[in-house]
Parts: structure tokens; C-alpha cells; sequence
């Protein structure tokens, strides 16, 4: 006979810890806990059997992997919480005795954790860091655009605002926005880095207050985090650019309220440039290809370009130069851009100004377009109104009334949009047309470019859509009715059009508007009433055949349904009831659709 | 005298006063002198007085002193005018050069040998005046203590050894008239030494100023001079050694210990032992480096936290028109909880992008996802991308499983109560059905044509056609009866055996048996041919079942007591109760269709008895409460049980006590079923007012389980006070279908 059995020795029980415990067994407060859980990234588990895991009882806990638990007893930010803990009390004795040089050297040798550790921990290589900045992204520009207070700090802010603008640079230097989307929360961009989907969502820009029911301490920890994360993420991303990293700030412009026109992007110097000598060397004929491609592109390139494209044309220049030590084969692969990422570069934009200089600006040098802006959005502007290149303006106010002749005369030569036009153009990867964008005109819906989920209600298929199924659907039927009926005598198209208008009128089944019109189409293309009639009556009645069909094949399968499983059982209905709603709700929208044209 | 003497004093008073007015500033001075000579001459006249008579002792102080002043005083005046004058004349010189200063003026000059400047006083003439020796000297008591010449008329002794007088002290109207009359009295003290009041003078009136304001009481103290260097600057150095002691060594030789003890610290800061401060924490910034240069563990990641969904189109500032809600789903959304909403905005509409407001709950929202990330569990499901039509059991199309009972072809209706039991002939032409009001109709399956209506009178519980072929009656069960009917226009022969079997001309003998059989011959097309009584009190008989060979028929009746189940056999006319003790209520009993065995189902359990070797061979556990009905399949290996919880089991006899299968898909109670006897089908039938017909098909080999394919529900018949389809039967040899309704009607339902 084997070892008894006891109970709690074994299985859920031990894999599984309350928090309770954990925050016991860990000898630290709940809100060091939970500052260490959001920086290592420990979640709660849900165990299978709450029974098991809790010795017996089902009250509501939240469980860990005891595992997590016991590295985390392990972890050097603990203790340098524990350290703080202690540091506290002396520094409060010391204030409170009023010792201040005391309390000063003890300030001064703080303890002060760091997060090196933990970001690789967390992010083992680099492809899984960029696929969690997301949510970091967010966060930093929410910060960036918040107003200092007692708990969120001047300095925080400005980091935030740095890490926005170092982040903004990487993108359009690389050219990997791919798409933009305007919605009511704010605006969701999308960068492809490294072959990621990077989705960040901006506010638009106003002051924003923290509501009171937030908690500013779980934020203020995550945001620790996530810069230190997007520090690291940046320095590899600019290092693997050969590109300095931080970005020297001129703090000229950034007075003046250049924005991310502050920073300048600067080469590393391969003499001194550490991280590029270790990579691999690429063979000399991918060398030249990608000096033919640079050349070519730069050649396309409008003369008096900004910063950005004058570092790509220096870099592909000194590369040109010096072969043996080009480097980098992710410089390579980052090279060879899809044609649409320059859909806007034979443009030049001038932003009126009430649309956001930060969106904007972004947006049009992500895709190489220059873009100058009037100096109430900021200096830094490259041209003045009256350039002679700009081509387009962004103007999102109403056309007004009286216009100078020189206002006339730009009329003439430039064409105004309404901001949406860009963005539009940027998620259709071409330009499109602008009158239908034009100042003062009410604009085509804007549509997300990241698609709906599948099978949801496409608002883009319209009507006309509709009406070509439906003539596909005639014509396979024409050629089944062709065998047996007998009576059709007159000309095919005569025919088809007889059935087709009869087809929609059925479509309309009993809507007694739409089955007039039909009449009406049909007298107006010459058929004769009780032809008309016949083919809507056949019409009908096929349809309800099919009806039938599926009201019998539904039972038929409701009656299969007797002999599955419960379990088998409820899945299934609980699938059918999702499809049964979402078929609802596609119908609804189309249905108001319908009604609204 | 004494008035007079007052109102000289009086005007003498006033004309002091005018005389003083007159006086105008060097009052003060010139009052110095004149009292020192008013007091000399007074020393002296009072000298001579006392020498002259010694009445001064008695009276000294009064107004003979005043008298004597005023009197000295004019005479004064007038005899010393001229020295006056000239006292007066060199008051002004010297009063006009420092008015403080009695002393002659001096001068500064600087010297000729140490080239500072001094103050050199005017050489003293050594003339008459420059001796002081001559002036009449106030007081030369000295510096003795006063008080002991407190209690005597006289301060002291003079240098010649004769007393000095106190000087007249006036009472204390005089001390006041005097306060108030001489302008100058706040500015006099009393002296000791004189013992009277004498004017202060103008430099202690400045020293108690001084005093009083809290000042240096030299008014020639200057707290701010400037300083003077002695000995340092160009030319003022000491050269001269203050000590002959020669130089010590360590004023030139730097020091051997200092030496090893800074060597100390710097051989400590060279090997690294003694490190600089460290920059403040304050200053220290974080410093990013290459982090992803090594390779990466081979430890799998941690699993990156679900991203968020991306924006849908009605999320859009200006979304197409079908998106936006209408004002009910802008209500509702308002009115439903926070948690409960299915997305977490509302659609709206822009005209241009520069309308568009700050999102009020972005931060909110931004909040809620940290909390999701760090205290939400995660569980990893395998998102299950199945077509939900995949899921259904493989089953043959039911049109292809025909004939089976499809449509209604006929009904025939009870109008007074709910029909409980019908049944078939054996021949499937008939069917006789039996209502609650005690009616049993007969009539033609073909045609619903009623042929033959017996009134009973009270409930019919039961009826059961008897299987034989070579006869032809049937039984209906009543309160505590069961009735025997031969149907009427049935063929003469068949008419025949059937009287001789349930009326045979020679009775067999009776048994001893609490039943009581009654004939009665005579009456036999109108009533019963024959009539069995069950025991008193046993209740409706609900259920009959016949043995296949026509001879042994079972009933149940509705008492829950033993003599529920009895067991009848037509041929011997006998009745007997086969089980002593039943544990439970006996819900319905049958005839195994090929074995002597039989079947007995209690409210929760299916036992399975064999009658020849009289024991128990299973208790079949369908789990149901209760057990309603129940069927055997033809072959006699399954049996399909019925619960009043809508439960249906399928027991393979074979296989085990557990039912094979259990399905559920009426809503309410089942109340009949039935196996066809001849095609693979069986109903069933509930409260729900619906007949399910299913395909049912057993495989003669071990292997393969029975196939149960559902085929159609019925529905047609009305569901009253909780009650449906009460019973069903199948139609012997054609796939057809009877039901018998709670609503009365009796339908037939052909294929």
C-alpha cells in the first residue's frame, strides 16, 4: 500500500496562494504588493477548483501562483522597498527633531530601486517588448497632455512629453505609421515596428483632470514602469537606426514651442558608434542594391526637405562611402518601404489654424509631406503662408464670404481640404479626390481602418450591393426556369429585366411602397401588368418555399439537438445566440441604413 | 505782622517774577551766582545774628530767613549791582562760547612735537579774582554722614570750628507755593550736603536724559569713532622680536606625522578603499543601454497581456448615420449600469473635427485597463472557431426514415371530458377511446366514424384491446371494475369464440380469490359481457396490459396499497395479486414480449421479474422522478422509461442497470410512450401538448448501439388545466399514430 494521501499537500492547494498569504508571506504592505505585482507583471490566477485551492472554502479570493510568490520573495525591489520603509522612519525622526543636515544626507542616499532587471525579465527579447508598448504608448501621451499637480509632477510630465516626441521622431523617421483613425476618445494610430502592430491611442488636446474615483498611485506605478520601458525600447529602436539616442534637445526651439521639431535626430558616428560594430556584416552586393534604392528615393525626394530626410540622405551617402563597415541588416530591411508610406510627398501642406499642429504634423511627415503652420500653433514652421510651393491647406472652418484677391488668387493655386481628407487618404494608402473634402462641405462618414469584426455590418456595402446579388441570384434562377417554363416567349434582356424588377419587389416583400415602384420601373421599361404580375407572384412563392426550407431545416436541426450532451448542448445554443444577435444587429443597422438614404 | 509779612511776600513774589521774565535766559546761571551769595551773605548775617542773639535758635526757619532774604536780596541787588554786572558780563563770554562749560574756553592746537592736536586751556592769571579762596564757601561740613545731624538745629562745623545752621526749610505750603510759583522747581534736587533744594543744572539735566533714553550719559562718547591703526599698515610694523626665544623647528618643517597620516588616506583612495560621495539620488538619471544585446534566455516569455479591441466604425467622430442611436438606445444606455454596457461609449456625430470635445472618461477608461492588467485573472481559453452546425450529432435526414406519422388526417372528439386511454385492434381498423365521464366510443380509424358508444358511467382509467386474432373483445378499466366488451358487426365465427372464451357455456372452477368475475350473457351487446371486481377501495384501475397470448391480462390500480397489481387469467377466470409486498407505488406494469418476464416500474425504479421461476432478475435505476411510463421494444432487449420530469431513458437489457441514454426535450411531464410494434418507431407523448417521433432502430448485433434519430413533433392537441397528450398508440400494421387529448379529441395521425 502506498503513502496516504493527505489533504492540502498537493495539487491546487499548494499551487495556489491567496493574496492574504501572499502579502504575509512576503512581510510587506498591500500597497507594496501591489506595486511589485504591477511592475513584474504577476496577475491573478483563476484556479479550476476554488474549493481545492482555498482548503475547503468558496469565499471570494483572488489566488497567485504560489510560484510567482516565492520568486518574488526573491526580488531586489522588495528589499529596496523594505529599505525605503526604513528610510522613512529615520527621515520623519530626523524632520521631526528638526536635524536637518541629518535628513539631508539621508535624502541625499535615498534608496532608489531600478527596473533594468525586470524589463528583461519581463520582455526576454526585444520583438516581445515591442509587442507590449502599447498600453505604455497610451499612457505616456495621456501624461504628456495632463496638467502638473501635487501628485503628478512637473518633471514626470516633461519625461512623458519627451518620450512623445522621441517616439513621434522614431516613427516618421522610419516612416512606419500605417494607419490613423479618428474617433470620439481620441486618436488611434497604428506603426508596423519590427513587423508589430503598434496601436496607441492620443487624446485629443485639452486639459484633462484625474477624476477623483482614479487611483493616481497604481497609474504613477505603471508609468514608472512604462517609461523605463519605452527608454530601453527607444535606445535599441534609435540605436538599430544608427541614430543617437536621447535626441539632443534644442531647448531654443523648444521654447518657441517647436514640439517635436525641438529634437534633433543625429547619426551615430560609426568611428564611435559601439552597437553597430558587433552586428553582423551584410555581403557587398546587398550593400549596393540598398544604396541603389536609398539613391533612388532620395532622388524622389522635393529639394529642401526637413531634418529627418536630410539624415536619411547623409546616412545613405557615408554608407555609400564606406561599404566595407556598412552595417545592419535591420537598416535593410527597414529600407524598402511599401509605396504609400510617401503617398504625401510631391505635397505641401500649410495648417490653418484651428486644426492640431501635433496630429497633423505628424501625420504629414510620417507619410513625407512638408507642412507648415502659422506661428499662433508654435514656431518652427519651415515656409510662411505665401509660399509659393504649398498645394494644399487644411482648413477646418466654414468657407468664409468676403475674399481678398490675393486670397482669391490661393484659392486658385491651392486646394482646401478638411483635415479628414488627410486621413482618409492616408488609411486608403492613395490620394483621393478632394472635392468631396472641400472647405465647408459635409463630409463622407469617416470609417475605421482597422475593420470590423468579421461578419459584422459593413457600411460600406450598400444598396448597390445588394441589388447585384440580387441580379446574380435571377440569373442563376433564369437558367434553371429556362427548362421547364414554357411561356417565356419574349426577349431575354425583356426577361431578365421583368424578373429582375419583380425580384425586387419580392425583396421588398411587404412593403407595399417598394412594390409600387417596381411596378412603376416596370411599366416605364414596357412590360405589361400581368406578366409583372405572374413573375412577382412566382417570385413569392419561391421565396416562401425557401422559407419553408429553412423553417423545416431549422426544426430538423432543433430536433438534433435532443440528442447531444448538456454540455454539447449549451455550447451550441449559446453559439446560435450570438449568431441570432449579431445577425440582428447587422439587420438593424441595414435596416437604418435603408431608411436614412 | 505775620498777614503783612505774607502779602510782602506776596508782592515781592510777583516782582520776582517780573524781574525774572526779565532775566530771560542766563537766569539759571546767574541764580548760581546769586545764591552762593545770597547763602554767603545769609551764613554771615546768621552768624552774626546767632552771635548777635539767640532767638535764631527758636524760630529759625521762619519767615525771618525769608524776610531777611528778600531784604538781602534788594539790598543785594541794589549795593552789588556793580559786581553784578560784571559777574553778569563774563557769564554771557563764557556762557555764549559753551553755555555747559564754567571753565575758561579752551583751544585746540596742534602740537609742535607729536604734530596731534591738543587742548590747550588760557593761562590762569594769578590776579584777585583767580583766587577762589575769597568767595564765601556754602558748606565746608564735608563728606561726613548727615543723618547724625538729623535730630540737630545745625548741619556741622565749619573750619573754624563754629556750627553751620541748617538753612531755613520752609513748611510744606511754602514747598508747595514754591513748586508752583518757581517755574524752575521741577528742574531743582534736594542736596545733602547744603540740605535744600538746588537747580539742576543744565548738564545734568542732559545726564538724566541720557539716562532715561537708555543712552551713554557722556554726551561726548562717540560709539561710531573711527578706528585708529596703531600698528598695522605701511611703516607702522613691529620690527622688533616681542621674544629673544630662537625659531622653533615647526615653523619651517612640515610635519612627519601629518605626513603619514594623509599618506594613510591616499594610499586608501588609490587601492579604492575610501570612494568620493556618491551623486545624490536626486541627481542620478536613468541611464538606458543596449539590454537586448545578449541572447535571451531560452525561458519562454511571460505571456503578454490581451490587447485591447481596436475602434469599430461607431467609434468614429463621424460615423456613418446608422451607427448613431436612437433616442430609446441612447436612454437605455444612460440607464443601464456602468458594467453592464456592451461597449463603453456612445456613438456621436460631428459635423467637423474641430467640434470634437475631450473625452470625458479617458482617463477613466485608461484606469480601468491597469486594473484589468494587474488584478484581473487571466485565463487562456481556446477560442472554439467551430461552425456551430458541427456540433450536431450526424444524424440520417429524417426523410429518409419514412414512413413515419406526419400530418393530423382525422380527429374525433369527446365534447364531455378529457379522454384518458384509447386502444387499437389488434387488425389496426379500430380504435376505441374512453373518456372521464365514463364514455368509451368505438370507431373506424379509416373514417373516425363512430360505431358503437358504451356509457360507463364512471371514469374510464383504462382500456386494452385483447392481441388475440381468433377473438375479439375488449377491456376498460373502471373504478374498482374491469369491463369486457365484444365490439359489435364482427364476423359470427369470431363472434363465437370470443362469447365462449369470456362466457363459457361450462364455468371452471372457482378459486378462492377475493375477485369476483360476473357474467352476464344475456346483455351483451348493449353492456359488459363480463365484469371483474377488484377489491374494494383499490381505485381506478389506470393501467391493463394484455399477454401476447391473449390469456393473462395485468391491471394497476391508482391505491398505492399491495392489491394494486393484479394478474387475471380469462381462460381459468381467475385473479390472483403475484407480489406479496411492493416496495413503492406501482406505476405501470408489462408483459416481456418474447420471455416469461415481467416488468414492474414503482415511482423510481424498473424491476424486471421472472413470473415462471417466480424472483427478480434486475432493477433497472433510471434516476427520473417519477417514473410516468414506460415501453418495451418488440425484441424485448430495451425499454424506453417516462418521468414526469420530462426525462426519457433508453435501457439496453443487455448492456446494464444505468440507461443508455437519456434525453430531454419536452417541457413538461411525459405521459405515454409507445414502440410501433412492426416499424422502428416510437412517440412519446407530454403535458406540453406535443407528440416527438422518433426513429428507433436496434441492431441485431451486440456491437452497435441503437440509433434514435428524432423525426417530427406533433403538435395539434390543446393543453387544459395542465394536462396534454394523455395517451398515445400506434395503429398495429400501418405507421400511423392515435392520441388522446386533455381537450377531448382523439386524432389520428397518418404519414
Amino acid at each position: 500500500m502506498g503513502r496516504l494521501k493527505q489533504k492540502g499537500k498537493a495539487g491546487a492547494a499548494k499551487t495556489y496562494i491567496t493574496r492574504s498569504s501572499a502579502v504575509k508571506k512576503l512581510q510587506c504592505s498591500l500597497a507594496d504588493f501591489r506595486r511589485l505585482c504591477i511592475l513584474k507583471g504577476i496577475f491573478p490566477r483563476e484556479p479550476r477548483h476554488k474549493k481545492r485551492a482555498n482548503k475547503g472554502s468558496t469565499a471570494p479570493t483572488s489566488f497567485y501562483y504560489a510560484k510567482d510568490i516565492a520568486y518574488l520573495a526573491h526580488e531586489p525591489v522588495l528589499n529596496k522597498l523594505r529599505e525605503h520603509k526604513a528610510f522613512a522612519k529615520k527621515i520623519s525622526r530626523a524632520l521631526g527633531r528638526g536635524e536637518w543636515s541629518t535628513a539631508k544626507n539621508l535624502e541625499d542616499n535615498k534608496p532608489v530601486y531600478r527596473l533594468d532587471h525586470i524589463i528583461k525579465e519581463r520582455y526576454p527579447s526585444f520583438i516581445d517588448a515591442v509587442r507590449d508598448i502599447d498600453d505604455a504608448l497610451c499612457m505616456i501621451h495621456l501624461f504628456a497632455s495632463l496638467p502638473s499637480n501635487p501628485r503628478v509632477s512637473p518633471a514626470l510630465i516633461e519625461n512623458c512629453a519627451r518620450l512623445t516626441a522621441e517616439w513621434q521622431l522614431y516613427v516618421m523617421h522610419t516612416r512606419s505609421l500605417r494607419n490613423v483613425f479618428l474617433s470620439i476618445k481620441g486618436v488611434y494610430y497604428q506603426a508596423e515596428i519590427m513587423d508589430q502592430n503598434v496601436t496607441w491611442l492620443v487624446p485629443y488636446q485639452f486639459p484633462q483632470n484625474i477624476p477623483s474615483d482614479v487611483d493616481v498611485r497604481v497609474m504613477l506605478t505603471f508609468l514608472e514602469l512604462y517609461q523605463t520601458l519605452l527608454g530601453f525600447v527607444f535606445f535599441k529602436l534609435y540605436t538599430d537606426a544608427s541614430l543617437v539616442y536621447p535626441p539632443p534637445l534644442d531647448s531654443g526651439r523648444d521654447e518657441s514651442g517647436a514640439g517635436v521639431g525641438a529634437f534633433n535626430l543625429r547619426p551615430v558616428n560609426p568611428a564611435t558608434g559601439g552597437p553597430t560594430s558587433d552586428t553582423p556584416k551584410v555581403s557587398s552586393k546587398e550593400v549596393r542594391q540598398t544604396i541603389k534604392s536609398i539613391t533612388a528615393e532620395s532622388s524622389t525626394m522635393p529639394p529642401n526637405d526637413v531634418d529627418i530626410d536630410h539624415i536619411d540622405r547623409t546616412d545613405s551617402f557615408r554608407d555609400a562611402a564606406e561599404e566595407e563597415f556598412l552595417p545592419t541588416l535591420l537598416s535593410l530591411s527597414s529600407l524598402p518601404k511599401p509605396s504609400s508610406t510617401n503617398i504625401l510627398a510631391p505635397y505641401t501642406f500649410w495648417l490653418s489654424r484651428e486644426s492640431s499642429r501635433s496630429i497633423f504634423e505628424f501625420l504629414i511627415r510620417s507619410f513625407g509631406g512638408r507642412i507648415g503652420w502659422p506661428v499662433s500653433s508654435g514656431g518652427g514652421s519651415p515656409f510662411t503662408e505665401d509660399d509659393e510651393t504649398i498645394t494644399h491647406v487644411i482648413i477646418d472652418r466654414p468657407a468664409a464670404k468676403g475674399d481678398t484677391a490675393q486670397e482669391q488668387e490661393r484659392r486658385r493655386r491651392r486646394k482646401y481640404v478638411q483635415p479628414q481628407w488627410v486621413v482618409d487618404c492616408i488609411n486608403a494608402g492613395k490620394i483621393l479626390l478632394e472635392d468631396l473634402y472641400a472647405q465647408g462641405k459635409t463630409l463622407p462618414p469617416h470609417l475605421s481602418p482597422f475593420g470590423e469584426r468579421d461578419g459584422a455590418y459593413d457600411p460600406t456595402i450598400g444598396l448597390a450591393n445588394v441589388e447585384n446579388s440580387l441580379i446574380q441570384v435571377d440569373d442563376a434562377e433564369l437558367s434553371e426556369d429556362s427548362q421547364e417554363v414554357e411561356d417565356v416567349e419574349m426577349g431575354s434582356e425583356l426577361e431578365g429585366d421583368v424578373k429582375s424588377m419583380a425580384a425586387l419587389a419580392v425583396a421588398a416583400a411587404d412593403d407595399p411602397e417598394a412594390l409600387r415602384a417596381a411596378e412603376l420601373a416596370a411599366e416605364a421599361a414596357g412590360v405589361d401588368f400581368g406578366t409583372f404580375e405572374k413573375e412577382v407572384q412566382k417570385k413569392q412563392k419561391q421565396q416562401k418555399h425557401k422559407g419553408d426550407a429553412v423553417v423545416n431545416g431549422g426544426g430538423e436541426e432543433d430536433m438534433n439537438k435532443i440528442l447531444m450532451s448538456k454540455r454539447k448542448r449549451q455550447l451550441y445554443e449559446r453559439m446560435k445566440y450570438g449568431e441570432k444577435k449579431r445577425a440582428a444587429e447587422i439587420e438593424k443597422d441595414r435596416r437604418r441604413k435603408a431608411r436614412a438614404s | 505782622m505775620a498777614v503783612t509779612g505774607l502779602g510782602k511776600v506776596r508782592n515781592k513774589r510777583k516782582q520776582e517774577e517780573v524781574e525774572e521774565v526779565e532775566k530771560g535766559p542766563f537766569a539759571g546761571a546767574v541764580d548760581l551766582e546769586m545764591h552762593s551769595e545770597d547763602e554767603a551773605e545769609d551764613e554771615d548775617r546768621e552768624g552774626d545774628d546767632a552771635s548777635d542773639d539767640g532767638d535764631v535758635d527758636e524760630f529759625p526757619e521762619i519767615d525771618a530767613a525769608s524776610d531777611s532774604d528778600e531784604e538781602s536780596d534788594e539790598e543785594g541787588e541794589e549795593e552789588d549791582a556793580d559786581d553784578l554786572d560784571e559777574e553778569d558780563t563774563l557769564d554771557e563770554n563764557s556762557d555764549a562760547d559753551s553755555d555747559l562749560h564754567i571753565f575758561p574756553k579752551s583751544k585746540k592746537v596742534v602740537s609742535n612735537i607729536t604734530g596731534q592736536t591738543k587742548v590747550v586751556y588760557p593761562e590762569i592769571e594769578p590776579d584777585y579774582d583767580s583766587d577762589s579762596s575769597t568767595e564765601d564757601d556754602p558748606n565746608r561740613v564735608g563728606n561726613i554722614p548727615m543723618h547724625w545731624y538729623d535730630d540737630l538745629p545745625h548741619l556741622g562745623y565749619n573750619i573754624n570750628g563754629k556750627r553751620v545752621l541748617r538753612p531755613a526749610k520752609g513748611d510744606e505750603l511754602d514747598r508747595f507755593l514754591q513748586t508752583v510759583e518757581d517755574p524752575n522747581s521741577w528742574t531743582t534736587a534736594f542736596d545733602k550736603n547744603t540740605q535744600m533744594d538746588k537747580p539742576l543744572s543744565a548738564e545734568e539735566l542732559d545726564i538724566i536724559r541720557r539716562l532715561q533714553a537708555g543712552e551713554n550719559p557722556d554726551a561726548e562718547y562717540d560709539p561710531y569713532e573711527p578706528t585708529i591703526e596703531w600698528f598695522t599698515g605701511k611703516g607702522k610694523e613691529e620690527v622688533m622680536p616681542l621674544s629673544s626665544a630662537p625659531e622653533p623647528k615647526r615653523r619651517w618643517l612640515p610635519s612627519k606625522w601629518e605626513k603619514q597620516k594623509i599618506m594613510k588616506i591616499v594610499r586608501a583612495i588609490r587601492q579604492g578603499r575610501i570612494v568620493g560621495s556618491k551623486p545624490t539620488a536626486a541627481d542620478k538619471k536613468q541611464q538606458f543601454y543596449a539590454i537586448w544585446n545578449e541572447p535571451p534566455s531560452n525561458q519562454p516569455p511571460p505571456l503578454p497581456a490581451p490587447k485591447p479591441k481596436l475602434p469599430t466604425n461607431s467609434e468614429s467622430y463621424n460615423p456613418p448615420e446608422e451607427y448613431l442611436p436612437t433616442e430609446e438606445e441612447r436612454k437605455q444606455w444612460e440607464n443601464t449600469d456602468f458594467e453592464d454596457r456592451e461597449r463603453d461609449y456612445l456613438p456621436h456625430k460631428y459635423p467637423a473635427l474641430r467640434l470634437v470635445p475631450a473625452y470625458d472618461q479617458f482617463i477613466k477608461q485608461r484606469f480601468n485597463r491597469q486594473l484589468d492588467l494587474y488584478l484581473a485573472p487571466r485565463i487562456q481559453r481556446v477560442k472554439l472557431n467551430v461552425d456551430p452546425n458541427s456540433l450536431l450529432p450526424k444524424l440520417p435526414s429524417p426523410n429518409s426514415l419514412r414512413p413515419f406519422p406526419n400530418y393530423k388526417s382525422l380527429q374525433f372528439v369527446h365534447t364531455k371530458a378529457r379522454v384518458r386511454c384509447l386502444s387499437i385492434s389488434p387488425d389496426g381498423a379500430w380504435v376505441a377511446s374512453g373518456d372521464e365521464s365514463g364514455v368509451i366510443s368505438l370507431w373506424e380509424v379509416n373514417v373516425g366514424r363512430e360505431v358503437k358508444r358504451w356509457n360507463l358511467g364512471s371514469k374510464v382509467g383504462a382500456i386494452e384491446w385483447c392481441p388475440r386474432l381468433d377473438a375479439c373483445f375488449l377491456v376498460a378499466g373502471t373504478e374498482e371494475r374491469l369491463h369486457f366488451f365484444i365490439p359489435p358487426n364482427i364476423s359470427p365465427a369470431m363472434l363465437t369464440t370470443t362469447q365462449s372464451i369470456l362466457a363459457p357455456a361450462t364455468l371452471p372452477p372457482t378459486t378462492q380469490s377475493s375477485i369476483k368475475w360476473i357474467s352476464t350473457s344475456g346483455a351483451a351487446e348493449d353492456g359488459p359481457i363480463l365484469t371483474i371486481e377488484l377489491p374494494s377501495a383499490s381505485g381506478l384501475s389506470r393501467q391493463l396490459t394484455w399477454h401476447r397470448k391473449g390469456d393473462y391480462l395485468a391491471s394497476v390500480s391508482s391505491s398505492e396499497t399491495q392489491g394494486s397489481v393484479w394478474m387475471h387469467q380469462i381462460s381459468r377466470r381467475h385473479s390472483q395479486a403475484p407480489f406479496k409486498k411492493i416496495k413503492g407505488a406501482v406505476q405501470m406494469v408489462l408483459f416481456h414480449p418474447t420471455k416469461p418476464h415481467f416488468f414492474v416500474a414503482t415511482q423510481r425504479y424498473v424491476r424486471l421479474y421472472n413470473l415462471a421461476e417466480q424472483k427478480l432478475l434486475k432493477t433497472l435505476m433510471p434516476g427520473i422522478k417519477w417514473i410516468s411510463s414506460m415501453d418495451v421494444h418488440p425484441s424485448g432487449d430495451h425499454i424506453i422509461v417516462g418521468g414526469y420530469d420530462r426525462k426519457l431513458c433508453w435501457f439496453d437489457l443487455e448492456l446494464s442497470e444505468k440507461p443508455y441514454k437519456v434525453i430531454r426535450y419536452h417541457s413538461r411531464a411525459i405521459r405515454s410512450l409507445h414502440f410501433h410494434p412492426t416499424y422502428p418507431l416510437f412517440a412519446s407523448s407530454s403535458d406540453d401538448g406535443s407528440i416527438q417521433i422518433f426513429h428507433a432502430r436496434v441492431y441485431s448485433d451486440l456491437m452497435t448501439d441503437p440509433l434514435i434519430v428524432p423525426l417530427k413533433i406533433l403538435r395539434g392537441h390543446d393543453v387544459q388545466e395542465g394536462l396534454g397528450v394523455l395517451q398515445i398508440k400506434w395503429v398495429n400494421k400501418q405507421p400511423w399514430l392515435v392520441s388522446a387529448g386533455a381537450d377531448g379529441n382523439v386524432s389520428l395521425w397518418c404519414s
